[in-house]
């Protein structure tokens, strides 16, 4: 299998603060891989480090068999190969639906206005927001403006997927058409890597788990490995947790 | 009587106050505008992240201090004193006679510049960072991040501020009478020479002021509702000539407030 990014040895400190430390692991083409951990243990902050908006203090990122770390290395051209879904969506206030999915293609990858309609629009009928391309992202709930931000994503036709807890801060009712559109995305054979809380997504969809704790990677293997037979103590201990607090009472 | 010199001075002279008012918009209308693109080019400047190489660093340290110095200098003294300054300093050591319009046109816009800087770097630290980082994972580097996300939203924040500019030019550019720019003041004071009466020509230049300076608010404030649009957004169904049946209303998305 090809891999498209290697992690070698990554670390990342603020200060005294080590957050991130001999972090080594690759992502295959075609592949899912979820991170998953408890809160603090470093997920955001790796996935944030593998599209460098944080700077990684330490180590290797082998993308395409290039260090992108290295000084010469095109950093904004890399970036557009990363589609990234962050946490609050963060789509652009200022733009509506269409153009917040065609803003990047237009202006990064000089594309004309016609041919990054098209591609917004087959990307927001794949999540499932074509009607409501002239909507301000204000007037959307947050279900829909993830939906809205995995499509302005996709849109730049990257090579893998980075999703940073993307259904974290959406209400209940709202997880399950943001984690049905990733599944779908999942199926399509594209990439991803995706830092989530959400075991059942994880289990069901994740080629490969990584279990991460205090900014080390602790296990790392298919998901009935890590959830059916953990072999550490620490991820044992964090999915009997994990699992106690998802039972109802 | 008073009332009779109201009228008679307005009757005779309201070629003279409409001149005025006219060049006292254009000069605060131009001004507050270039006074505007200053400040935005340099909130722009000042909120470069700071940059790994050494020589564009020690370059941005340079550059940042000379924009402070300009802020400083014409935020701390008065515009009246800027006007003599600048147009008989430039007139005496570099013997420059300016025209009196342009030169009046300068001294609001860096004056507007300097106030507009910090009102609009306050803009830019409020816009939240998931719009920074949101544009950077998309690939666009600092300028594109600031040209097409991050600044028409500082510039709808910083709207209001921006009226509140613009009224007080409109009222400050009084001050150029000083280097004779013909604005409102100056033609009102030319009145009173010829009338010699001073209370009712400047009773009919504040209500001028007055009325010139409410239109501008409420100019401002019905283009911030435009600018802002509706709270919510309804779908309209594909095709609109289809007679809604009764189940399609039932299914249709409607309000969706967050």
């Amino acid at each position: 299998m090809d891999n498209i990014i290697e992690v070698r040895h990554l670390s990342k400190s603020f200060g005294d603060n080590e957050i991130l430390s001999d972090i080594n692991f690759t992502v295959n083409k075609g592949e899912v891989v979820c991170i998953i951990g408890a809160s603090g243990s470093g997920k955001s902050t790796l996935l944030r480090c593998i599209n460098l908006l944080e700077k990684p203090s330490g180590g290797e990122i082998i993308y395409h068999g290039n260090n992108v770390l290295d000084n010469k290395h095109d950093v904004y051209a890399y970036r557009t190969k990363l589609g990234m879904v962050f946490q609050q969506f963060n789509l652009f206030n200022n733009h509506n639906v269409l153009s917040n999915c065609t803003i990047g293609q237009m202006k990064v990858l000089h594309r004309s206005k016609e041919e990054a309609e098209e591609v917004a629009m087959k990307f927001l009928k794949v999540v499932g927001m074509d009607q409501y391309i002239n909507a301000k992202p204000r007037q959307l709930s947050g279900g829909m403006k993830q939906r809205v931000a995995i499509a302005r994503a996709l849109s730049m036709e990257p090579d893998v997927m980075l999703f940073d807890e993307p259904t974290s801060a959406l209400d209940p009712e709202m997880v399950g058409e943001v984690l049905a559109v990733m599944k779908e995305l999942a199926k399509s054979g594209l990439t991803m890597l995706v830092v989530t809380h959400e075991m059942g997504f994880a289990s069901e969809v994740a080629d490969r788990v990584v279990f991460m704790d205090q900014g080390v990677i602790t296990e790392e293997g298919t998901p009935e490995e890590i959830f059916n037979n953990p072999k550490e103590e620490r991820t044992r201990e964090f999915l009997r947790r994990i699992l106690r607090d998802a039972k109802p009472d | 009587m008073t009332w009779k010199w109201f009228i008679k001075i307005i009757t005779d002279y309201w070629p003279m106050f409409l001149r005025g008012a006219g060049v006292t918009l254009y000069i605060s209308i131009i001004g507050t505008i270039i006074g505007a693109i200053i400040g935005l080019i340099i909130g722009t400047i000042r909120t470069i992240p700071q940059s790994d190489n050494v020589v564009k660093r020690v370059l941005m340290k340079i550059v940042n201090a000379i924009l402070t110095i300009y802020i400083e200098v014409f935020r701390g003294t008065p515009m009246i004193v800027q006007s003599m300054v600048i147009f008989y300093g430039s007139l005496m050591l570099f013997n420059i006679n300016m025209d009196k319009m342009f030169a009046g046109i300068f001294i609001v816009s860096i004056n507007t510049g300097a106030y507009t800087a910090e009102i609009v770097r306050g803009g830019i630290i409020s816009v939240d960072r998931g719009q920074f980082e949101a544009a950077h994972a998309l690939g666009m580097n600092h300028i594109k991040t600031m040209l097409y996300v991050v600044l028409p939203q500082v510039i709808r924040n910083i709207l209001p501020a921006m009226g509140n500019e613009f009224v007080i030019n409109i009222k400050d550019s009084s001050v150029l009478n000083v280097i004779s720019v013909t604005e409102l003041f100056f033609q009102t004071s030319s009145i009173t020479g010829n009338v010699f009466r001073f209370f009712e020509p400047f009773l009919i230049a504040s209500i001028i002021y007055l009325v010139m300076t409410v239109t501008v608010t409420r100019i401002l404030r019905f283009i911030e509702k435009r600018m802002d649009g509706p709270e919510n957004f309804n779908v309209i169904p594909g095709n609109q000539m289809q007679v809604a049946r009764p189940e399609d209303l039932v299914k249709k998305p409607g309000k969706t407030g967050c």
